[in-house]
């Protein structure tokens, strides 16, 4: 826009700069958010690859509370990202729906896993009382795939509410299918690969 | 049919986007309006504080970092004189009944 600070406006072109301006503004700070999903999405993939990895090689799945450092490494990197772009403090219904759904999962995530480490039972460093740490997957899964389902609805794309119900459903379902235990790490790194995905396709929606 | 008047602070394009800007959002930074807006940063201040003096918008300068950094918001007031701008304008656009 111009600068048309005296510039007479008919009715008409009155009401279609209101409903210019707020489709634009709405389909920005959504696409914006796309890159948050990219990043998260990214960032699972990358820890669940690296516990998979290392609990391979040691055979200790102690591994698992590197999780704890996904937090730790992803929140101050995306204060960060947020930071540097000089106009990111902008929030609209959608944005603000979708960052309460993930921060949610994110505690809850983080809750539910630190009440785990309180039965763990260490015999010369190994975890050897698993039970309560290895049924953690399909929980985790479970609400994974309603965060992204809800994500889904509130950016009203179907891939991204099928995707949301495949990983939660699915995660479930292969844990007890497979009863598999560092194999469970293959499902958070399709949680993240399935985030990277809903990224793209915000991106790509509202672009 | 007599038409309600319209009011003269949103009735402008540039003050009428910075209000349309505002009421889809929580809060907006002076570089993300200025963006949106396509104006001259000199121009956009000065819509601004017309605005704000309206008491349509608030406006907290601050830092982010080191660096200064402008909120605008808008009020409740601001909220009620968009609403009504829209009704009166969409009373232009009604065809009187024969």
């Amino acid at each position: 826009m111009e600068e048309h600070e005296n510039k007479e406006m008919t009715a008409q072109e009155s009401l279609s700069l209101i409903s210019e301006t707020l489709n634009n503004s709405r389909r920005d700070i959504t696409r914006r958010s796309g890159k948050y999903f990219l990043f998260w999405g990214a960032l699972l993939t990358f820890f669940s690859l690296l516990v998979y990895l290392l609990w391979t090689i040691t055979g200790n799945p102690a591994w698992n509370c590197l999780w704890f450092a996904m937090p730790a490494v992803g929140i101050p990197l995306e204060r960060f990202m947020r930071r540097r772009k000089e106009s990111e403090r902008v929030q609209n219904d959608v944005s603000r729906i979708n960052g309460g759904i993930w921060a949610a999962f994110g505690f809850f995530a983080c809750a539910v896993s630190a009440f785990t480490l309180l039965f763990y039972e260490l015999n010369d460093g190994i975890i050897t009382n698993l039970a309560v740490a290895f049924n953690l997957t399909p929980e985790i899964a479970l609400l994974f795939g309603l965060a992204e389902c809800i994500s889904g609805f509130t950016l009203k794309n179907w891939v991204i509410k099928i995707a949301g119900f495949v990983t939660g459903i699915g995660g479930l379902a292969l844990y007890y299918i497979t009863g598999a235990e560092k194999e469970q790490m293959f499902i958070f790194a399709f949680a993240g690969l399935v985030l990277v995905i809903t990224g793209l396709i915000v991106k790509h929606q509202y672009k | 049919m007599m038409f309600p008047t319209l009011d003269p602070l949103l009735h402008s394009e540039l003050r009428l986007a910075v209000v349309s800007l505002l009421i889809g959002m929580e809060e907006a930074e002076f570089p993300y309006i200025k963006e949106q807006t396509g104006a001259t940063a000199g121009n956009l201040s000065v819509q601004i504080e017309k605005l704000s003096s309206a008491g349509y918008i608030t406006v907290d300068k601050g830092f982010k970092g080191k660096r200064p950094c402008t909120l605008c918001r808008i009020t409740p007031e601001g909220r009620k004189a968009f609403e009504d701008y829209v009704k009166a304008l969409k009373s232009y656009l009604v065809k009187p009944k024969k």
